[in-house]
This record gives structure tokens, C-alpha cells and sequence, in this order.
């Protein structure tokens, strides 16, 4: 057992805080979390800035095969992850870096690969998720958005929903009906579109908080060039697995939490209640202390699936484990730390705000990860069924 | 990075498995409970003779120099199928002995150690309760070239079969870290009155009433008021190896529990398939691996002799309450069965409990948690 880094990645890793540490401090001043890049311009354009940044240093293409522009390998794009995740910045578009660029890679013809890797990498273009569908959430396969193909194109008909990022987005990666005849799972087709198409209107949906992070996207005979398919014709639901598979380890999650825990001891040793420091209250070390061991025990299961990844095993049962740990963490976290603020963690994001406005943002923020990217619930079935082997009921 | 077994570990595993479960089935575990020793000699000479006494003892004392990564992993495999009596209490007590003998002292008890023929008993909690220095009241009275002690020391892990106590006392006045003496006992001295005390895992703790032992002051292990940081390292090594026996157990929880739910058919069909179990299974599964890597962090700095304080309190507070949690769920799952001693669910689950307790409880271990993350 060694949870050493080697030199090599320890150097990688001082160079990745040193730049996020530096990015850190050119967050606009409405920047609250990680809903922030799709909330408004200017953090848009400091996700741009970010990513910039990042691209130029190769880190968006950490991990990938050499020749289509990566360095790297698995781990180095954990540290990164790590130091992004830390300093709770944009810069990596979920998307495009983290779910389409593996999966081209693994599923996508040699055009798609060289026409779209370069501009991801380079951060040229960001993508968004067109993919859930009003009646189709954790039952993806049954979505109903058709595509029917004519000649070199299809054209595309539905609707899309909870399309994080859709309203800023060059591109889109999205799947479609294709064959309404053919049997589930074998009748969707997978595709690259310019959200830039005529024909695809983005409507905005307000999170509980407010913030402008996600959407529905109408799509009304949208023309797609059939050279934008990613794999087969109608076995686009394989695809869909692929991507899937491409479980990330949630170190960036884990590594908000980390700062989130530091902030909150700052915070209790400096701030006073009844004449002593908040850290002095037994009930509030207990809690922090036993946050603290719940953080450390998701931080060394998301190094193992890390470990795994490297050395191309899935890991995909602790994935999923620290998933669910880590999003339901976050949720403790944001419970706690409005507990330890008092009525201030009812206190937006404003000069009277404690933490930052912290608390309440994470309080409200927490669903994201909960619900998003296979619900926790959905997870807790893969973990039965593909883990403990427990039978599915039909 | 590498957090795969070694190619060692894993015969070590696979060795003590299939040991364990030849020469200590379930069977067995139900005996001993009601046995009057807790422990079974003979087996314990098979052990010794496999070397499993002497695990960590250095080789020049008749030990089998293994490392303490090396030891977790088998202390969880141990944990897995349980054993019943003073294995772990004897091998982390050991370490007392290595860190704080004289080289008489450590040549006289640490080769019988090894070989089977000395069992350890660390007296150390009282009636208070407490797991700091200051639940440490039993005196220890100097008269001439004896001390003399006087008091009661609770929980003492098989201390009616041990051969040499290990008692902390007070050779000054007041309750800080400073003044706590360790002494090594011999368990048939004159004036000790031990009683099993009957206790939810059936693991033989016993009440050890000391009234004017007369112990020779050569027997002091370390220095006079100075025994405190010796049980601290008592505390961190064995909160490590008390995790990795409860992570042991409650592996073997989680595939029993599974296992039953994919026999067992009601409704026309198996348990398993039912999501509201299925769902508690995964939560007793993510209970498991987020407790896994844990514990192995804190093995490993332990191992490579870097600080592991904080990482030994963490996995002890976090595995204390994964280990209850995991076997109260597995009873339940299995319904009414569950609940019989027939089974083997309560057998982790009253072990679980005891686990708790030992080398300090939760909250113990959060309060020194909360030291070590900065709280002022």
C-alpha cells in the first residue's frame, strides 16, 4: 500500500494550486459556487478566462493519448481536479472535458476526434448536455425527441430539459429517437450539434436559489449532418453507457469540501459566542470532528477509484460509493455550517452574509450533485444490482 | 500511488482465512462464549507456532519482524471471522513493551510473548469511564524498593488468564498527563482479586481489584510519571488495529446479508429484489469502502513511521460507528432469524458494540479529532 505521490506529480501538483490560487483571486465578486459560471456574464467569461488558462497548459487534455494533443496521465488529471475542486473554479467544462472528450475518444470516428478534440483541449468551445427529456429522467431510454434521417442529415424534433449551461454553449452532445420501430435500446443515435442551428430555442429555468444554471431547449426540425454522429446509427444508448462509465472520481467535490471544512474552523476559532471562541463548544467539535473523519474517509476512497482509473480498471461501484458519500457530505456540510452561523445562514451572498454566504448557498446548492448524474437513488441501484449482484425486478 | 494489496498481504490473508476457518468456525465462537477461559490454549499454541504472537515483535527478540501495514491486514482478517480471546489485547500491548521496555525487561517477557506462553493485559480504564489521563486514579504508593498499588481497574481484556498485567497508576499527586506510571504485574501477585464481568460480546473484561500489590520498582516499564505517552501509542496503534479487526467484521456482514437476501424468497420471489433492502445493502456497502481506505491511510503512516494520530483517531471514531450501524442493519434484513443467537449476525453485531468501547469510544476520539484539525 502507498498513498505517496511520486516527485514527478508532486511538482504537478504545487504548479496546479500556484495557477488556481492565482485564478482564485480574479473571481468577480457575485462568484458564490459552482453554479456560477451559467449564472451570469461575468462568470461566464471568468469560466472562459479559466479555461483559457487551463487549455494553455495542456491540463484539458490530461490523460489523453498523445496523439490527439494530451499529456499526462489519470492521476495528473485528479490533481488538477484536486486543485480546481480546492479552489472551487470553473475553467473545466463538465462536459466537453470531463464526459464528450473520453468518450469521442473511445467511441468516435477518426473525423469526429479530429475535428473536436483540438478545440476542447484548446478551449475553444463548450459544450452542453441535451439529454434528459420532461419524460424522461433516470429512464433516459425511453426519451422521445426524434431524429429522422434524410439523405445526409436528420432532422430533430423535442425537447430537452435540466440542460445545464445551455444558454452559453457552442456545441451540444445529445440523443435521439432515430428508430421508432426498433426495440429499446437499439433505436437512439447519439450526435454533436451547434447550439447555434436554426431551429433550437433555450429557455431558462431558475434553480430554487434563483440562479440561472440550467434549461429547456426546444428543438423544431433542427438540422444535424449525419457526420456528426458518434458511433453507430440507433446504437447511440451504448454510447450513452460509455460516457457513463467515464465516472470521475469527485475529487474536485471532495476538495470544496476540504476548503469548506477549513473555512468553517477559521471561522469557529475566530469567531466568539457567550464570551469564547465557537471551536470551544463541545457540540460543535463533535460535529466538525465527526465531518472531518466522514471527509477523510470519501477523500482516500476517491484516491482508490483514482488509483483504479490509472491503471484502467473502472472502479465503478466506489465511484458510485463516492458519489453518493460525497454528494450527501455536501448536504451535512451545508446543514452544519447554518447551524454554526445561527440565523445568519439564512444570508445570501451580500455585504451582511457571513462566510461569504457560504452556508446558505451550499444549503440550497447541495440537490445539484444529489440529483444530477444519475440520482443517488439510481446509484444506490447500480450498486445492488452490478455490485452486490442483487436481481433487478422487472 | 498504489492502493492494491501486497503480493504478501494477500498470502497473509488468504493463510489466516483458511486457517480461521478450520480451527475457529462460528461453532467454536458460540463455546468460548460460554467457556469459562474465553480463549482456547491449544489453539493459541497454533498460532504462536504460525508466528501469529510475534507478528510484529522485532526478530531479535523471537518475533517474526512483520511490519504494522502487514499486521492491519491480518488483524482484519482476523476481525472477519472472529476470534475469540486475547489475540488483539496481547499484540497491541506488545507494542508497549518494544517502545517502552528495558532491553531485561523486553528479552525476559518478549520471546514467551512470541512463543505462546505470555499472555498481556493492559489495566488501564476505572470505573469513571474515562479514556484521558485523568480516569486514572489507582495508586501506586513507594515503600522501599516496592510500590505498593492500590485500586480498581475495569475491563481488563482476559486479565483471569493473563500472565502479566500491565497496570497504569498514579505516582504523583493530581489528574494531568504527567505522573502516570506503568507497571508490569505479575496477574498471580498477592493481594489482586480478579472477576469476569459479564459483558455484551462475552470477551471475559475483567474487574481487577489491586489492594496492596507489592510490585519491585524494576518492574516500572519506562520511567516514573511517565507512563501517559506510552498509552498514548497504546491508543493510536490499537485504535488502528481494533479498526481493522471491526473492518473485518463488518466485510463479513455485508456479503451474509447479501447473501441471504439472494436465498431468501417470500412473495414469490428473492428478498433481494426489493428495493428498499437492496438500497440499505448499498448504504452498508458505501459504510464499508468509505471505512476501508481509511484505515488502510492510517495503517500505512503508522507502517512508514510518519504521524498517524489524527488518521488513527479518525478511522477508530468512523469505524466505531460504520461497524454498529453495518450489523444493525444486517439484523434487521434478515428479519426474525437475525435476532437469534443461532445466527451469526448478533455475533458481530454484540461485537460491535464491544469494539467501541475499546482504545476509546467516538467521542473520545472526535474531541482529539477536533484538536487535530485546529479547532482552538
Amino acid at each position: 500500500m502507498d498513498f505517496r505521490l511520486t516527485e514527478k506529480q508532486i511538482e504537478h501538483r504545487k504548479e496546479c494550486y500556484k495557477v488556481c490560487a492565482e485564478l482564485d483571486k480574479k473571481k468577480p465578486k457575485s462568484w458564490v459556487g459552482f453554479e456560477s459560471p451559467f449564472d451570469n456574464e461575468e462568470g461566464w467569461a471568468f469560466h472562459l478566462l479559466c479555461a483559457k488558462e487551463f487549455a494553455k497548459r495542456g491540463w484539458l487534455a490530461l490523460g489523453w493519448p498523445q496523439e490527439y494533443g494530451g499529456t499526462g496521465d489519470m492521476m495528473d488529471k485528479v490533481i488538477f481536479a484536486e486543485a480546481r475542486g480546492y479552489y472551487d473554479l470553473a475553467g473545466s467544462d463538465i462536459f466537453g472535458v470531463a464526459m464528450l472528450a473520453p468518450t469521442l475518444l473511445a467511441a468516435g470516428s477518426e473525423e469526429i476526434k479530429r475535428e473536436f478534440l483540438p478545440k476542447i483541449a484548446n478551449a475553444d468551445l463548450m459544450f452542453c448536455e441535451l439529454w434528459s427529456e420532461p419524460n424522461s429522467g433516470s429512464d433516459l431510454a425511453g426519451l422521445q425527441s426524434s431524429a429522422v434521417r434524410k439523405g445526409d442529415e436528420f432532422i430533430v424534433n423535442g425537447q430537452k430539459t435540466w440542460n445545464t449551461g445551455a444558454h452559453y454553449a457552442d456545441w451540444a452532445f445529445g440523443v435521439y429517437k432515430s428508430d421508432p420501430n426498433a426495440k429499446k435500446h437499439h433505436n437512439l443515435t447519439f450526435m454533436l450539434c451547434d447550439m447555434k442551428s436554426p431551429g433550437i430555442t433555450v429557455k431558462g429555468i431558475p434553480y430554487m436559489n434563483g440562479s440561472h444554471v440550467y434549461n429547456e431547449v426546444y428543438l423544431d426540425d433542427v438540422h444535424i449532418p449525419a457526420k456528426y454522429i458518434v458511433g453507430q446509427e440507433n446504437e447511440g444508448w451504448a454510447v450513452v453507457n460509455v460516457l457513463a462509465g467515464f465516472e470521475r472520481s469527485n475529487v474536485d467535490m471532495v476538495y470544496g469540501l476540504v476548503k469548506g471544512m477549513e473555512e468553517l474552523i477559521h471561522y469557529c476559532n475566530e469567531n466568539k459566542r457567550g464570551g469564547q471562541p465557537l471551536s470551544r463548544d463541545p457540540l460543535i467539535r463533535n460535529r466538525l470532528a465527526e465531518a472531518a473523519c466522514q471527509l477523510e474517509a470519501v477523500r482516500t476512497l476517491a484516491f482508490r477509484v483514482a488509483d483504479q482509473q490509472n491503471r484502467n480498471e473502472m472502479g465503478l461501484m466506489d465511484a458510485a460509493a463516492v458519489k453518493v458519500f460525497a454528494s450527501e457530505l455536501m448536504e451535512k456540510y451545508g446543514h452544519l455550517a447554518c447551524d454554526i452561523v445561527g440565523p445568519y445562514g439564512q444570508v445570501k451572498h451580500s455585504k451582511f452574509a457571513k462566510m461569504n454566504g457560504n452556508p446558505e448557498y451550499t444549503y440550497q446548492s447541495c440537490f445539484v450533485p444529489i440529483v444530477s448524474m444519475g440520482t443517488n437513488e439510481i446509484q444506490r441501484n447500480i450498486i445492488a444490482w452490478y455490485g452486490l449482484g442483487l436481481p433487478r425486478m422487472k | 500511488m498504489d492502493l492494491r494489496y501486497t503480493e504478501q498481504q494477500e498470502i497473509l490473508k488468504k493463510s489466516a482465512r483458511d486457517f480461521l476457518a478450520k480451527e475457529c468456525p462460528k461453532a467454536k465462537t458460540r463455546e468460548l462464549e460460554n467457556d469459562a477461559k474465553g480463549y482456547d490454549p491449544a489453539l493459541w499454541q497454533k498460532m504462536a507456532e504460525l508466528g501469529w504472537l510475534g507478528f510484529n515483535i522485532p526478530e531479535d527478540y523471537e518475533g517474526m519482524g512483520y511490519s504494522f501495514e502487514d499486521l492491519t491486514m491480518h488483524i482484519e482478517e482476523v476481525g472477519k471471522n472472529i476470534l475469540s480471546g486475547p489475540y488483539i489485547s496481547t499484540v497491541v500491548n506488545t507494542f508497549a513493551i518494544v517502545d517502552a521496555g528495558t532491553e531485561e525487561q523486553k528479552k525476559d517477557l518478549l520471546p514467551k510473548v512470541s512463543n505462546g506462553n505470555c499472555i498481556l493485559a493492559l489495566a488501564w480504564y476505572e470505573e469513571n469511564g474515562l479514556y484521558d489521563a485523568s480516569g486514572i486514579t489507582l495508586k501506586a504508593t513507594q515503600k522501599g524498593s516496592d510500590y505498593h498499588l492500590n485500586g480498581t481497574k475495569m475491563f481488563v481484556d482476559c486479565a483471569h488468564v493473563a500472565n502479566t498485567l500491565i497496570v497504569a497508576a498514579r505516582t504523583k499527586e493530581g489528574s494531568g498527563e504527567d505522573g502516570v506510571t506503568l507497571f508490569l504485574v505479575d496477574a498471580k501477585s498477592a493481594g489482586i482479586k480478579i472477576e469476569v464481568i459479564p459483558t455484551i460480546a462475552h470477551d471475559h473484561l475483567c474487574e481487577v481489584v489491586f489492594k496492596d500489590v507489592a510490585v519491585p520498582a524494576k518492574n516500572i516499564l519506562g520511567k516514573v510519571d511517565k507512563g501517559w505517552p506510552v498509552l498514548q501509542l497504546i491508543i493510536r496503534k490499537g485504535s488502528i488495529l481494533k479498526s481493522a479487526e471491526s473492518l473485518g467484521g463488518l466485510q463479513a456482514v455485508v456479503e451474509m446479508t447479501v447473501a441471504y437476501a439472494k436465498e431468501r424468497v417470500q412473495y414469490d420471489r428473492p428478498i433481494g429484489a426489493f428495493q428498499a433492502l437492496q438500497h440499505k445493502m448499498s448504504d452498508m456497502w458505501i459504510a464499508a469502502g468509505t471505512s476501508r481506505y481509511l484505515l488502510y491511510e492510517a495503517a500505512w503512516l503508522e507502517s512508514e513511521g510518519e504521524p498517524s494520530s489524527k488518521e488513527a483517531s479518525m478511522a477508530k471514531a468512523y469505524i466505531n460507528e460504520a461497524y454498529k450501524l453495518i450489523t444493525a442493519l444486517g439484523v434487521k434484513l434478515h428479519g426474525g432469524i437475525g435476532t437469534s443467537n443461532d445466527h451469526d449476525a448478533p455475533l458481530y453485531f454484540r461485537r460491535a458494540k464491544a469494539a467501541d468501547t475499546v482504545y476509546g469510544g467516538t467521542d473520545f476520539h472526535r474531541e482529539l479529532v477536533a484538536q487535530h484539525i485546529g479547532l482552538k
